[in-house]
């Protein structure tokens, strides 16, 4: 069913690159560099880049497939499978979804834990997180798509902080290039998968952006902006930590913000956590909004009743993470399911979209 | 039949003793009986002595009915000089007119037929210079409580004839006069039907200033974010209407109201134009930083104390374990008393007469502050932070906004004790989820930064020189954008040319 969206929620084209910029940094960013250097060792940028570029073709896909079929996802499976089962096949999204926030909430208040708060309580303050979701989704999306505005103009100015870093770089880590085989290189592009996954939001969103053919250059650019970002990082990284300091370091971006000497504050990483959790705001927010946006397209709950419904199951799910192991395991497991969706089931789709398209024209 | 022919006689009579009876119990309803000299016909002039100019009535009304010769209602036109003059049979609008400042003339045996004469007292005061708005260089008028004197004010500005005033009659019992006042040609048909819809519509029974207005038409009024702005200069509503955007005067208030408003409006004080462009950029930024610290210091002191003192430079913190040595309380509630002591202060001073008032202020901020420090209930660091804080929130040359700030500080510092550094971020992301979801007249709160429109920019952080200004504000879209043609200000020319 084609859904319409009136003119004054839309959003426009522009927008488009501060939701796939928002959405692609979250908490990956943090500490996604141990993983792919045990793969990749000194050639993980490369396996960054490869992945990166990779996500252009995705993209793509993506925008192709809610061209032909003018709307968003729901209506793409609706259009190849039918009403029912279509709308089996949007559910798992939600499910989907869901797990992205958790994961994103819980691996920030470990982070949180570890490093400001110690004792900080896990309930409270992700029962608080979620309220202020609740208030952000109920302004609406353009709301929404603000927020995630917000939070990259106000955490920009963490990256130039890096150039402290590179004080002590030594670029002889980086040689020799392509040491590594390909193989290694391209598992360190599937380990990257849990950093880069994200953008696949446009299909959900779809309708709300006005004059879509203009936002493809922005999301495009936006992608574009991560993959450099990340490249970048990953490069500063590795030419700051020697070969086995990489591999014990969980979070190595927040460790190199421990060296960072100013004058009139002594441990900038306090900042950087507080800055960063305006950083992860929009990433739940804009899962929480598309998850209810699906109940009420599939099983028709109003979205204000859905989201709350969504905050519930998510406070009380969150309870069950309490170790590091089952956090490691969370994330891992978010992470395969985002390599699935991004790279098995949304090329899939293109594909089966594109046949039956053809068909149906016959 | 003849029941109801007698029933509406009858009703007709009662009616009229009725407002009679009322007006009657008013020391001040005067009916005064007169006989003309030419054809000894009485007549009489009935009026409410308070609202009426005496000399209007004795000087020019009176000697030319007493002496003139005019023997019906309609011939009273060519015999007064004055022009705002009704003549009507309908007791509807007795009261009306009488209680606006006419005066009735009724002729003795023809009581149905009446003439309404004005003769309004004009009481208030003068234009005098505005007392919150005010500018050292520029013109010192500020509006006064008369509708008329203010729209007169305006309209000497703009002597356009696409200058519309509108008027609506608003609150059943102070029928206050209130002006819609807009450019026909520049200003958005859909901005007008807003507030001409939103203005018809309102309930209210006593309306005895502009702030009731706003309250009563603004978008949230939940929110302590004032959405429309209010001015007491006609040069800055003569700068906004010729922008594209509405202003609403309303009668007995020299307040009058501006939509629809963005936030970065409420930073920008008039004088920013008479200022060279650098120098008033300078101001408003500095004015930005003031804003952002006087309610964000006291929560990073309180954050930082209790929870993060490993984020101060080692220099520093020998400074502040110093001052907080003898203190017995922990940081919230030293920031709390001496928070609450600056609001008694200012909520004191007031209220109180201006010579008392300002022996009171200096007394009280020095003695109490020095007391307090040496007594050992607060340090001395937080004392400057927080005297500093309140400084900087009266820089917000708009009052209301300046209220706005003072309140904000509060769950900030809630937050910050609650969760120190990572609260005050997260009050942050509550606060500006609030200022993205709020509208004014229905356009967004934070335009240009949100939509972002870079070409407004020019006029909201930092005022670009004149000839930048060459399109009106992006967000109002306006029918006519154009100000005036960029070609034609600055023409290009060569060295020596």
């Amino acid at each position: 069913m084609q859904e319409v969206i009136q003119e004054r929620f839309k959003i426009s084209p522009f927008l488009v690159i501060y939701m796939v910029l928002s959405m692609q940094i979250g908490i990956g960013v943090l500490g996604f560099q141990r993983i792919i250097a045990e793969d990749a060792g000194h050639d993980a940028w490369i396996s960054v880049l490869v992945a990166g570029a990779s996500l252009h073709i995705i993209m793509w896909m993506i925008y192709k497939i809610n061209e032909s079929v003018n709307g968003d996802i729901v209506t793409a499976h609706e259009f190849i499978a039918g009403k029912w089962v279509g709308k089996i096949l949007s559910s798992i999204f939600i499910a989907y979804f869901l797990l992205l926030a958790l994961t994103v909430v819980r691996t920030y208040v470990e982070v949180i834990q570890v490093w400001m708060f110690t004792d900080i309580n896990l309930w409270w303050f992700s029962v608080c997180f979620f309220l202020i979701c609740i208030y952000i989704i109920y302004g609406g999306f353009r709301t929404v798509v603000g927020i995630s505005f917000f939070s990259f103009v106000f955490h920009i100015y963490l990256y130039p902080i890096f150039f402290f870093n590179l004080q002590y770089a030594q670029w002889n880590h980086l040689t020799p290039i392509f040491e590594n085989s390909i193989k290694d290189i391209l598992l360190g592009s599937f380990h990257m998968s849990l950093t880069f996954i994200g953008f696949e939001v446009i299909l959900f969103f779809y309708p709300f952006i006005k004059e879509p053919q203009k936002s493809k250059k922005w999301a495009h650019f936006g992608l574009f902006l991560t993959t450099i970002g990340n490249t970048i990082l990953m490069i500063i990284s590795i030419v700051y930590f020697s070969k086995d300091q990489l591999a014990k370091s969980i979070w190595p971006t927040l460790t190199m913000w421990k060296i960072v000497k100013l004058p009139f504050v002594e441990r900038f990483e306090y900042i950087g956590i507080g800055t960063w959790s305006l950083v992860i705001l929009p990433n739940v927010c804009i899962t929480i909004w598309i998850a209810s946006r699906l109940l009420k397209r599939i099983i028709n709950i109003k979205q204000k009743h859905g989201v709350i419904y969504i905050v519930i199951a998510m406070s009380i799910a969150i309870n069950f993470i309490d170790t590091r192991e089952k956090v490691s395991l969370l994330n891992d497991y978010t992470g395969l399911a985002g390599f699935g969706v991004t790279f098995i089931y949304i090329p899939l789709l293109f594909i089966i979209l594109m046949i039956m398209k053809k068909v149906k024209k016959k | 039949m003849k029941n109801w022919i007698k029933k509406t006689i009858g009703n007709k009579d009662s009616s009229q003793k009725d407002w009679e009876k009322v007006l009657e119990k008013s020391k001040d309803f005067s009916r005064v009986y007169y006989n003309n000299q030419k054809n000894n016909m009485r007549f009489c002039i009935t009026s409410i002595s308070t609202l009426v100019d005496e000399k209007v009535i004795q000087e020019e009304a009176l000697p030319r009915l007493l002496e003139d010769e005019w023997n019906t209602i309609q011939d009273i036109k060519k015999v007064l000089p004055i022009t705002d003059m009704e003549i009507s049979t309908d007791p509807a609008k007795i009261e009306k007119k009488l209680l606006n400042g006419y005066f009735m003339l009724t002729i003795d045996h023809h009581e149905e037929t009446f003439a309404f004469v004005s003769a309004q007292k004009q009481v208030g005061r003068s234009v005098s210079p505005p007392e919150i708005e005010f500018s050292v260089i520029g013109p010192k008028e500020a509006f006064v409580e008369s509708l008329s004197q203010n729209i007169n004010l305006i309209r000497k500005r703009l002597p356009i004839k696409e200058l519309i005033v509108e008027e609506f009659t608003l609150g059943s019992l102070s029928k206050t006069q209130v002006a819609m006042i807009y450019i026909d040609n520049i200003t958005n048909e859909e901005n007008i039907e807003t507030v001409r819809q939103r203005l018809s519509q309102i309930e209210f029974d006593a309306i005895t200033d502009s702030s009731y207005i706003v309250q009563l038409i603004s978008d949230n009024s939940n929110s302590p974010f004032p959405q429309l702005l209010d001015t007491e200069r006609p040069d800055r509503i003569a700068g906004i209407l010729a922008e594209g955007k509405l202003a609403i005067v309303v009668d007995g208030s020299p307040h009058v109201l501006i939509g629809p408003t963005t936030l970065i409006e409420f930073f920008s004080s008039f004088e920013d134009y008479f200022l060279n462009y650098f120098l008033s950029s300078f101001f408003r930024l500095i004015r930005f930083f003031a804003v952002l610290f006087s309610f964000l210091i006291t929560p990073i002191y309180v954050a930082v104390l209790t929870y993060h003192y490993e984020l101060v430079p080692r220099d520093l913190i020998g400074t502040l374990i110093t001052s907080r040595r003898p203190v017995p309380l922990p940081p919230i509630l030293e920031a709390l008393f001496l928070e609450l002591t600056i609001e008694l202060l200012r909520e004191a001073g007031a209220r109180l007469p201006t010579k008392v008032g300002q022996t009171i202020g200096i007394v009280g901020g020095i003695v109490i502050g020095t007391a307090s420090v040496e007594a050992g209930l607060t340090s001395n660091v937080l004392l400057i932070f927080v005297a500093l804080a309140a400084l900087a929130s009266f820089t917000t040359p708009v009052y209301k906004m300046g209220n706005t700030i003072r309140l904000l500080r509060f769950p900030f510092l809630f937050f910050a004790q609650l969760w120190g550094l990572l609260g005050i971020v997260i009050c942050f992301s509550i606060l500006f989820t609030h200022l993205l979801r709020l509208t004014s007249l229905g356009r967004p709160f934070l335009a240009p930064i949100y939509p972002p429109r870079v070409r407004d920019l020019k006029d909201s952080f930092i005022r670009l020189p004149f000839r930048f200004q060459s399109q009106r504000p992006v967000f109002l879209n306006t029918k006519n954008p154009t100000r005036f043609s960029k070609e034609k200000a600055s023409k290009k020319k060569d060295i020596d040319e």
